[in-house]
């Protein structure tokens, strides 16, 4: 365990140290603020430009309709349809409205239009639905309250059947952010993990440090590191946003944490990254260098993906078959079990089962990754095919 | 008890192919071993099993020192100098010794002192905080050499220590490992510079194709395999020397020069004994051939002999 902790303290203060390191634990948050920024900024920009469309008001609705359009869309009364022709023929309008004397019966206008803008048509059409509807309700000589009885919009008010189990907003929310960190560390910590294992091979250190130390302890060390190293990350990020999300929001953050399943999330958290960081540390053992991974490297790579694919069928059905498995299978369960459990009362008996085939299969994968590595770390010069990999899984001892 | 290195009958084999097989020597304190043998003869797998790197599937690999016998590696008392052999690029020199250090067991305050006081001898004090990117190969090969030894090992290996030095450093680092050994240490040597290892060896294990050839010191090693050769200059035409008894082989390799291999156990007075008085010798020089020489008869050999294998 000291030699663990030694390869463990090197590859920390290595990358503290490390001008990359500071510069992405830096430009991370700065990127996140940009992402979720971005939205709000294009939104502002792609305001639409004021419109002008000439109305031949025949039935005199004109401000009605003028009242249900937003402001950008200007509606100009205009008294016969030639007039209105011969201003849009001088592109001084977009379009031009005709609503005919028999409108309330037909329920049909007229639109020509220099430009075409489908957004506008339908906020006018919505419009004049609401008018259509309007008058012919008043045809029918029903009094104004009886009208707005009939025309209520009808309302969906839930409520929890067992209020403590399923979780509120707020609990969600803290997931959803806790999920979001798993994720951040896994991608983040795993493919700097496996930097380093490529890189111990690269720089051919690998043997001189495998003559002081065991290998396990090497690969021990480098995914405790890391592991310390992305907690670093971590807590220096939540420790910039939480006062942010404190100060700047009524976000009731305090309550939140003490009603989430910190324990299940911890549990699902630490497992999903030594899953992934020993599957990652000993696939970087196979590798010359990052660039000519091959196609089973590649898919290793990718597995943490494997959960973004299940999210959609679990939250659309939290108890069917896809669900399930998804919440066994233990490249999908640190993720798809926290994610049950925030859409419905998952039994104990399932978590504890999720957790078992968790443990047992970092277990093995560990111990796989160990043979893998202690193998491929004094190869040099190659990547390794499958084949080799499969064999050096079979060596009893090195 | 004085330091001591045996290896006893080890065994390797990766799947179904041998790689050592069965090979024991002994190196003692204070004498330099040299381990040789053409390249895929099993040198590096020896080596790394000595290291516990790998372990080997028979045989036993023992240290002896003043505190007892180790049948496993004292790891903090063995130093290695890898042939594949590189530094953490992005790091500083003196923060890669101290953290070799440290995996040695060493404290901070002494890996530090250490380390300094080596690369003040190596001449690379004003490169203690540069980064290794920024080192010559030259200047990389002594912090490696640097970082085998800072610990004070008692039992040293070194692969390829001297490739791609130049012949001032090669010196700096022979006077080097021959203080480590005169300090008790033992240590092995692979390399595939001869004339270093016929220099600086004291005792030579030849091994090819995962078997010992020959172990012993360097006579030793030219009595049994080297048969004199006779380097002759005369114009007359010589070649009737190869009726004689004591010779094997005449050749010309120049105009006027001449090589004669007398047979083996034949030595230089019976050759001169049987020698006609009609041949006018220019000049005359009889030795035994060098290490060099041996080695590549044994490697051509060897390789014969895996051209036979696949014939057959």
């Amino acid at each position: 365990m000291k030699q663990t902790w030694k390869i463990a303290k090197w590859e920390i203060t290595r990358n503290l140290t490390n001008k990359q390191f500071i510069i992405g634990l830096l430009l991370t948050p700065l990127i996140f603020i940009v992402f979720a920024g971005l939205p709000i900024i294009l939104e502002k920009v792609n305001q639409p430009s004021q419109v002008t469309y000439l109305v031949v008001d025949q039935i005199g609705v004109l401000p009605v309709l003028d009242s249900l359009v937003p402001e950008y869309i200007v509606l100009e009364a205009e008294v016969t349809e030639e007039a209105a022709q011969a201003k849009l023929q001088d592109k001084k309008a977009f379009a031009y409205i005709v609503i005919p004397e028999n409108f309330i019966e037909t329920g049909t206008a007229r639109l020509v239009y220099n430009e075409l803008n489908f957004e506008v048509n339908k906020l006018i059409e919505t419009g004049l639905t609401s008018i259509l509807q309007q008058k012919r309700l008043q045809l029918t000589d029903l009094d104004p309250n009886q009208l707005s009885y009939l025309t209520a919009q009808a309302s969906l008010q839930s409520q929890a059947m067992e209020k403590a189990k399923v979780p509120g907003f707020e609990q969600i929310i803290v997931s959803l952010v806790f999920l979001l960190f798993i994720f951040m560390l896994i991608f983040s910590s795993g493919t700097m993990l496996m930097m380093s294992a490529v890189q111990e091979r690269r720089d051919r250190m690998a043997e001189v440090v495998l003559s002081s130390i065991i290998p396990t302890d090497l690969m021990q060390g480098k995914i405790l590191g890391h592991f310390i190293l992305g907690l670093i990350q971590l807590i220096f990020w939540i420790s910039l946003s939480l006062p942010a999300v404190v100060f700047l929001t009524d976000f009731p953050i305090w309550t939140a944490l003490q009603e989430t399943n910190l324990l299940l999330l911890g549990f699902f958290g630490i497992f999903g990254y030594l899953i992934f960081a020993a599957l990652f540390v000993g696939m970087g053992a196979t590798m010359e260098d990052l660039q000519s991974a091959g196609n089973t490297q590649g898919f290793v790579i990718m597995l943490p993906m494997l959960s973004m694919l299940f999210i959609g069928p679990v939250v659309g059905n939290p108890h069917g078959v896809v669900s399930k498995f998804a919440s066994y299978f233990p490249f999908t369960s640190p993720i798809i079990m926290v994610v049950r459990t925030l859409m419905t009362t998952v039994p104990t008996w399932q978590i504890l089962l999720s957790a078992a085939i968790l443990i047992l299969t970092t277990l093995l994968i560990a111990k796989m990754a160990a043979k893998i590595f202690r193998v491929g770390m004094l190869m040099h010069g190659k990547n390794a095919t499958p084949k080799e990999i499969i064999k050096w899984l079979r060596y009893k001892d090195v | 008890m004085d330091n001591c290195l045996e290896v006893k009958q080890i065994y390797k084999s990766y799947g179904n192919k041998p790689i050592v097989k069965n090979i024991s020597f002994s190196a003692p304190a204070g004498q330099i071993l040299g381990l040789l043998g053409p390249n895929g003869a099993g040198k590096t797998t020896t080596l790394r099993m000595i290291m516990g790197i790998t372990a080997p599937d028979q045989g036993e690999i023992i240290f002896k020192t003043a505190d007892g016998q180790n049948n496993t590696i004292p790891r903090h008392l063995v130093g290695y100098l890898p042939e594949e052999r590189g530094l953490y690029k992005e790091a500083k020199v003196l923060q890669i010794l101290m953290f070799l250090a440290g995996l040695k067991n060493l404290d901070k305050a002494t890996a530090k002192q250490r380390a300094l006081h080596w690369l003040e001898k190596f001449d690379l004090q004003n490169y203690a905080y540069a980064k290794v990117e920024q080192l010559s190969k030259g200047m990389a090969q002594k912090v490696q050499f640097i970082a085998s030894i800072i610990h004070e090992p008692k039992f040293i290996v070194l692969d390829e220590p001297f490739s791609g030095l130049d012949p001032v450093n090669q010196e700096l680092f022979k006077n080097e490992i021959r203080a480590l050994a005169a300090c008790g240490s033992v240590i092995l040597l692979s390399s595939h510079q001869m004339n270093i290892v016929e220099e600086l060896c004291d005792r030579i294990f030849l091994i090819h194709q995962g078997e010992e050839v020959v172990f012993g010191t360097l006579n030793e090693i030219k009595q049994q395999y080297g048969n004199y050769r006779v380097f002759l200059d005369t114009a007359q035409n010589i070649t009737g020397l190869a009726e004689l008894a004591v010779v094997a082989a005449v050749e010309q390799i120049q105009a006027e020069k001449w090589v004669i291999d007398l047979k083996e156990q034949v030595t230089p007075e019976q050759f001169l004994a049987v020698l006609p008085k009609e041949i006018k010798i220019e000049a005359l020089s009889i030795i035994r051939p060098s290490l060099h020489d041996i080695f590549v008869r044994i490697a051509k050999g060897g390789l014969e002999d895996e051209t036979n294998m696949e014939d057959r």
